[in-house]
Formats: structure tokens, sequence, C-alpha cells
């Protein structure tokens, strides 16, 4: 196992460098110079140069490339053009709300999406089959901030069992964090849970089928502990798979669902810099997550090798 | 498949196409003709008619600057459909074309866009496109720019995958062993392949840009306002969500509705080019009726006279559904018994309904079909009588089988040493400290060195005969009175079925336990067997033992199978065959079953035939008269 995390972890490193040499490049693409943008139209001469000097333009590009590299692996990547705060700072107080908003909405999506899928798997074309495919295949095409809207209007406006707005975190109120964050992890959640009702159905349907399932049950095994043991390690190899994609999915998700129910989270840092060409912030968020992404491949990549005995580098 | 059956696909296939096509079509139909569709200038504000339900003259409402939300909807579905016919084009356009570039170049280029590929694909999608219209700036077009560049990494994935499948396939390797360029036979084959999946793909990324769009809208940073798209009117309806909650409704319906369209289109192209479905439910209701009004003249639960018989099996009858949905027998009128340490062959040619006996007895048989008549009873006990409860104990304790294909059947997942371990936990309530204890010395047992380590290799890491010992080990955990072994050495090389024979033998001394041992093979059936059953198409046509069966076979069909065996022939001339094929169960005749490719046929042979039971249990009329010795 050991050397299954190590394999993985080596070929991340020309991944990393790659997004790094592409996240750097946005400053080089983008159309005008940066010091404008900070300075306005009518500066001087002076202050020009001033800021040149100070955000280290006047080095080769190549040069500046890795002093930026250099400082970002140390998780510093810069000031704010407009703001003299440090954009990890600013990452730093949004990370924890979009981070808990994805994390919870993966439960959920997990949850709902492996209880559809094994349930219709274990009774095809009965009713809990069909309304588990209908259900899948409304899923993938409701948008999640539109979920989110509609539960806001219900349980939020309508009924008040939640707030409609605002985050509370989860060292400051448990029970407040709960609340604040039901409502957009369901809208999340709900809409990513189809992907892996579909692929565990499917999953689970193939699996049912194989030999060692009738070659379990020949030993006197009861159905619950064949379908809970034999069958569902095998039918999570593939699901294992569809989720490590959905985490990228969910994690983006989360920067629009924040917006519904007005979440300070990364979702909104990165709109703001988008409208201002904030192009520190921009870069930072995107090594953030890119780095988050990554890590939880990492993690489902080691479930895989657990699961499939085959994939363990020998 | 039947006719009925197609139809009733074709038809729900239908119910799907037609409403999801007919979307698509007045979409696009109203998008082009908006201006005459609209009942409003959809920017024509009107503050004094800000925010009011639907009415006769707004349907649909206004929004909050007054403007009709009818007219803004409609005009909102051409940008959609302009949004995601032209992000799904870029997509196609890099992607494809760059795809089959580095499939066809591979090396250096392959690494690197791959790389690439990785680096992009693991940022969030919504992410990247923010990034590119923080670079690009913000609008429409920008936003489908960016949202291209996106899904044209799924476009060259697809497309980088077909050219690497063809450049394995067979004619492309024989076009390079002659010496042809492989090139120009690729480029043919690539397009016919390609298409499906980039049919399907499209519909994917249409249904997905649709999503992005209106999401991107709905953050700001897609289209800009005030033109109308179902983005930018839920960020309308979000703001006046205590308000107007109706506002979010239209634009929230549109979107649904359209992707469901695409999404559902996609679904069955896919089902269509894909494989089709299989299983039915009508068959198996049809079937459980029969089984359940058949139960009512259950067998009697009086006991006989007590015999010395592990086993005995009388008048089974085996029923499964077909594909087309009808209820077929495939096993009827079978009786056999097999006593203590006795090993009984049945012998026959696939799909005569060897293996599905074997079920029969575990209860396995499934939820496609049954017995449907017939008593079979373990140690005095009906198995038939058991509920599903009782006959889980059974299994594994007192009867247990040992399967064809041992690759397949251990489970892939789990140590083997668990694998025999788990049994003797459930079924004997060991610790797991004595199950893997047990689990080794039962591995030893079956003949295989270094146990200890043995017990913790995965069964893929196994050769195929060790893994039929480890399967073998595990069927014995609980020294069950009978072994059921379905042609457990037929998936296994030669050089190694005889040791796996040896070694039933040997437990066979050791353990006890009664044998069925189903095979196609009689050399192995002779090897092994003490009595055989030769079997054909779903009955029972001989049984005796081996050495009478061998020297003496009294009918046709079994002298048939006696003569084809290599060892009883010369190399010179060719091994002979019994002529004709064994009729599906659809096919049976009301007679004999054998007699379409019988030398010996008379006319009272279409006749059904009773089982003789003279000298020799034999099914066939002429059995006393016929003279059949082996040829050689």
């Amino acid at each position: 196992m050991l050397r299954l995390i190590g394999q993985r972890l080596i070929a991340l490193i020309p991944l990393l460098f790659i997004v790094s040499i592409l996240t750097f490049s946005f400053t080089s693409i983008m159309p005008g110079d940066p010091v404008d943008l900070v300075l306005g139209d009518d500066a001087s001469e002076e202050q020009i140069q001033l800021v040149r000097e100070r955000m280290g333009l006047n080095v080769p590009i190549v040069q500046r490339y890795f002093i930026w590299l250099g400082k970002a692996v140390q998780g510093d990547f810069g000031n704010s053009f407009f703001y003299s705060v440090k954009v990890m700072d600013n990452i730093k107080e949004r990370l924890p709300v979009t981070i808990s908003l994805a994390a919870v909405s993966a439960a959920i999506a997990l949850f709902v999406g492996l209880g559809a899928g094994i349930a219709a798997a274990l009774r095809p074309r009965s009713w809990i089959d069909r309304w588990a495919t209908l259900g899948a295949t409304l899923g993938q095409a409701v948008p999640n901030f539109w979920l989110g809207l509609i539960l806001a209007a219900a349980f939020a406006v309508e009924l008040r069992w939640f707030p409609a707005t605002g985050f509370t975190s989860l060292t400051e109120s448990p029970w407040e964090w709960l609340r604040s964050i039901t409502l957009p992890a369901l809208a999340l959640g709900l809409s990513s849970s189809a992907a892996i009702a579909r692929q565990s159905r499917s999953a689970m349907v193939g699996v049912l089928q194989q030999d060692y399932i009738r070659a379990a049950r020949a030993q006197g095994l009861s159905a619950s502990r064949v379908i809970f043991k034999h069958a569902l390690k095998n039918a999570l190899i593939p699901v294992v798979t569809v989720f490590s994609f959905l985490v990228t999915v969910l994690l983006g998700g989360a920067l629009i669902v924040e917006q519904v129910f007005a979440i300070n989270g990364l979702g909104s840092l990165a709109i703001n810099a988008v409208w201002r060409q904030d192009i520190p912030v921009i870069q930072g968020i995107v090594l953030v997550s890119v780095v988050i992404v990554v890590g939880i491949q990492l993690l489902t990549d080691i479930a895989y090798g657990y699961l499939n005995p085959k994939a363990r580098p020998v | 498949m039947s006719d009925s059956r197609k139809n009733a696909r074709r038809l729900s296939m239908l119910a799907v196409v037609i409403p999801a096509s007919a979307v698509l079509i007045a979409l696009v139909i109203i998008a082009i003709g908006a201006e005459w569709f609209a009942p409003y200038d959809p920017l024509k504000q009107s503050l004094r008619e800000a925010l009011q339900s639907p009415s006769a003259v707004h349907w649909l409402g206004t929004d909050n600057l007054g403007r009709d939300v009818l007219s803004r909807l409609i005009f909102g579905g051409r940008i959609a459909l302009m949004a995601s016919a032209e992000a799904t084009i870029i997509a196609i356009v890099l992607g494809v074309p760059l795809g089959l570039f580095i499939g066809y170049r591979g090396g250096w280029w392959d690494w690197f866009v791959m790389r690439l590929v990785e680096a992009v694909v693991s940022i969030p999608g919504i992410m990247m496109a923010i990034v590119i219209i923080a670079i690009l700036g913000t609008g429409l077009h920008r936003a489908m720019i960016a949202l291209g560049i996106i899904y044209s990494t799924a476009f060259l994935r697809l497309a980088r995958s077909v050219v690497l499948a063809e450049r394995e396939e067979v004619y492309v390797k024989a076009a390079r062993v002659v010496g042809a360029k492989p090139n120009r036979i690729l480029l043919r084959h690539i397009l016919p392949n390609i298409a499906p999946p980039l049919v399907i793909q499209t519909t994917l990324t249409v249904g997905a840009v649709l999503l992005a769009e209106a999401g991107l809208s709905f953050i700001g940073i897609g289209i800009q306002p005030p033109d109308a798209s179902w983005g930018t009117m839920l960020n309308t309806a979000a703001t006046y969500m205590s308000l107007k909650p109706f506002l979010a409704i239209p634009p929230g319906i549109a979107i649904v509705v359209t992707v469901l369209s695409v999404n559902l289109l996609g679904d069955v192209m896919r089902d269509s080019m894909g494989r089709g479905i299989v299983g039915g439910t009508s068959a198996v209701t049809k079937l459980a009726n029969k089984i359940t009004s058949d139960s009512i003249d259950r067998v009697e639960p009086l006991e006989e006279a007590a015999s010395s018989a592990t086993l005995k099996v009388k008048n089974l009858e085996v029923m499964v559904s077909s594909k087309s949905g009808d209820v077929i027998p495939v096993v009827t009128d079978l009786g056999f018994e097999i006593a203590k340490g006795e090993t009984l062959g049945l012998v026959g040619e696939s799909g005569c309904g060897k293996t599905i006996t074997g079920l029969a007895i575990l209860g396995l048989i499934g939820s496609g079909g049954g017995v449907t008549r017939g008593s079979i009873k373990l140690n005095g006990i009906e198995l038939r009588n058991l509920s599903a409860r009782q006959l889980q104990k059974v299994r594994g304790e007192e009867v247990s089988m040992v399967f064809q294909d041992p690759t397949t059947s251990l489970n892939p997942a789990y140590t083997v040493g668990e694998q025999i371990a788990e049994v003797l936990r459930v079924k004997r309530g060991m610790s797991s400290k004595a199950a893997w204890a047990r689990a080794i010395e039962l591995i030893a047992r079956v003949g295989i060195p270094h146990a200890a380590e043995r017990a913790k290799s995965y069964p893929h890491e196994l050769s195929g005969g060790m893994a039929q010992r480890i399967a073998i080990a595990r069927a014995l955990s609980c020294n069950p009175t009978l072994l059921i072994a379905d042609e457990p050495t037929t998936a296994l090389d030669v050089t190694v079925q005889q040791g796996i024979l040896d070694l039933f033998c040997d437990l066979q001394e050791e353990f006890g336990m009664a044998i069925l041992f189903i095979t196609h093979d009689l050399a192995v059936a002779a090897d092994i067997c003490d009595r055989i059953c030769v079997m054909y198409a779903g009955e029972m046509v001989e049984m005796a033992d081996v050495d009478s069966l061998f020297s003496n076979p009294r009918h046709p069909y079994t002298a048939g199978l006696l003569t084809a065996m290599p060892q009883s022939s010369n190399r010179n001339p060719p091994l002979p065959t019994i002529r004709g094929t064994v009729p599906t169960p659809q096919m049976w005749p009301a007679g004999c079953r054998f007699a379409e490719r019988c030398e010996y046929m008379q006319s009272a042979c279409r006749q059904p035939v009773p089982l003789q039971n003279g000298t020799r249990l034999v099914r066939c009329l002429r059995a006393n008269e016929l003279e059949l010795g082996v040829k050689q």
C-alpha cells in the first residue's frame, strides 16, 4: 500500500508542475498591463516604475516564474492587486466554508446515491428501481443552484426551519453550523448523487451476476452478508472512480451554490477577483483548489487499491 | 426475442424519444422566431407593472423591472441554444483533431498533451471557466469559449482512445505484418468507430453546457444584464425570493425540461448503440405463479422406508424463463440416488440440464427459474419443504458446491484464507483466530505448499489449479455430507486435471461425503465415478455403474458418446461424431428427444418414452433388442 501511495505521489509532480505553469501564465496571457490595472490610467512614470519594481515585473519571465513558484510552494501567493492583504490569508478565511459545504455535500451524494443505486440493483425493474432511475435522470437535469433556490423558498422563506442566508462556522456553534449548511449541502449533494446512483446500480447489477456471488451463496452465507460484504466491495470499485471525478464537480458547484445562500466562501472571493482581474487572488484560489482536488484523488486512489487488490503494485 | 417484447421495448423507447424530440424541436422553432412568438419586448421596462403575478396580460407575470417573464423566457431560450451550440462546436473542433493527432503520433506529444489535459481536468470546471473569463473578460461568447475549452478535454480523450483501440485491432496489425502502412487503414476505420461515442459525448456536452451557462450567468459572469438568459433570470429571482418566489419557477422548469430532453435522447442513443437490456419481470412473475400453484400439491412429507442414500432426487422438474418471456422446462422427470461415500457422475453435453440440476439441489436457481415438481431429499429431509432460512443453513454445512472456473468463483476482493475462514466463522461460530488456523490447515490438506503464506494471497495471484484446490477446501470446510462438483476440471490445464481428480478421491476417503460429479467428459467420469447417469436434453437416458455402462451401453446416445471418446477410437479414420445437434428446450419433441439423431428410430419412438427399469435404468424402447457395442 505504501508503494502505491509513493507511486501516485511521484506521478503528481509533473501534474502540479504543469498546473503551476498554467496558473502563472495567466498574468502574461492577460490583455493589458497589470500595472495599469492597479494604478489606473493617469499614473506618473515614477509610480509605474515603483509598482513594476514591487510586483517584480522587471525580472525576466522565467526567473519570475521560479521566484513565484518558490513562494507559492510555501503558501505565499503575494498580495491582492487591490487590497493590502496576503492572498493566502484571504483564502484561509474562506476555504473552511467552501470545504465544509463540499464535504457535507459529498457525504449526502454518497449516502443517497449508494442507497438508491444498491436498492435499485437488488430488485431490477421493481418500483424502487423505476423511481431511482427516474430520480437519477431528473437529478442530472436539475441545476444545483435552482434546487437551492427552491429549497430556500420552501424551507427557509416559507417554513422558516433553516436560515435563508449566511453561514455559521462549526467551531462557533455546531448546531447553527448544521442549520446553515443543511440546505446548501442538500442542493449540491442531491444533484450530485444522480451520477453515483447510476454508477452504483449498474456496477451492483453486474457484480451480482458473477460466479463468486453464487459460490458464496452455495456456501450458505446469508443474502445480506453476500450483498454487503462480497458484492459491495467489488461494486464500489467503479463508484470510487466516479467519486474522484465528482470531487471537482462538487468543489466547483460549491462556488455557485454559495451565491444562492449568500455564503462568503471561495466563490464570492473568486467572482469579485474576476471582476477586478485580481490575478494573484485567482492564482491562489486555483492552486489551492487543485491541491485539494489532487489530495482527494490520492485518497480515492488509495481507496481503489484497498477495494481492488489487482490494482496494487506487486 | 419475441415480437411482443420487441414491440414493447420499441414503444417505451418511442415514449421517450417523441416527447424529448418534440421539446427540442419546439425550442429551436421558438428560439428562431423569438421576435414573432414573444408577446412583448423582453427588455421593455415598466416599473408600474413590476413583480406581477401571472395574468391574462402577462402569462407568466413580470419581473422586478416590469419586464414580461414569458418574453424573457423565449429570448432566454435563444441564448441557451446559441450558447450550447457555440461551446459544443468549440469543444469538438478543438478536442477531436488534437485527440486524433496525439493518438496517432504517440510518444512525447501524447505524454505532454495528456499531462496538460490532466492538469485542466484537475481544476474544477466552474473555476476553470472563472479563470478563463478573468483573462478574456465577461460576456456570452467569452464564457462559451471558456466552456468549449473545458469540454474539449472530453472529446480529446475520446478521439485519442478510439485511435489507440484501433491501433491494436487485428487488421491493423495484419497490415503491419504484410508491410503496408497502417495509417491509411487506420484513418478509414476511425471514422465509423468514432461516430457513435462522438454523438453520445455531444449530447452529454450539450446538457452540461446548458447547465454550466446557466450557472455562470447566475453568478453574473456569463450573459450580462439586461439581456435575458435563463441563468440571469434566476439571478433576479434569487434577489426577489422573499417577495416573489414564483420568478424562480419558469426559468428553472425551462432549464430542467431542456436538459432532461437532451439527456434522455442521449441515453436512448447510448442504449441503442450499446448493448440491449436483458431480463424481464413478466416471465418471472408467470413462473412464480406457476411454482406457487404447483406447490399446493407439494411432495408428501411422509418418510419412506429409511434408505442409506445421502441424496435422493425423484421426478425432478425445473423450469426457467427464456429470453422471449416463455416459461420452459429444462429438466424433466429426473431421479437418482447417491449413497454415502459414493460418487455419481452426471454426464451429458452442455445445455442438457446438468448444472441447473446441481443448482436446483442447492435451491440457487435464482429469480429466473425454479423447481416446479419432484422431490429432493438430503439425509431424509425434503429440501423443497424448507424455508429460505433453513435452506441457507443446509447449504455449506450439509451440501456444498465446487464450480467450473475457480478464477471467477472466488471473490477477487478478499484473500483466499479469509474466504475459507469466513465460512467457518459464520457456519461454525468459530473465533477469528481459530477459523484462520483451520483455514490454513484446510489449505495444507488440499495439497498447497506454504499454506500459511498462501492463505494471504488473493485469487488472481494463484494458478487455476491452486485456486480450484482453494475452492474445494472452502466447500469442504464444514464437512458436508454431499459435495456437488460442477465440471471442476474443465477450466484447468490438462496437466493439473489429474491432480484435482486424485484430490477428490483422496478427500472422499477421508471425509466420506457423497459426490455428485457433473461433467461432459466420459473419460473423467470413468476415472472418478462409481456410477454414471447420462443426461440428454433435460432427462436421464441411462444410468449404470461405470463398468457396465462402458462395456454394455443400452441407450444409442450413450453408445454414441462412448464411440466419440478419443481413447476408444483409432487416430485414423477421424473421430466419429453423433450426427445432428442437441435440440433446444423449446424444440423438444413429445417423444424420444434423441429420436431425430438416432439411427435406430422407429415410429413408436414418436410417443413419450418412459424410463425402462429392467436390468438397467434406460429410456429407450429398443433397449433390450439393440446390439450397441462401442464401435472401434
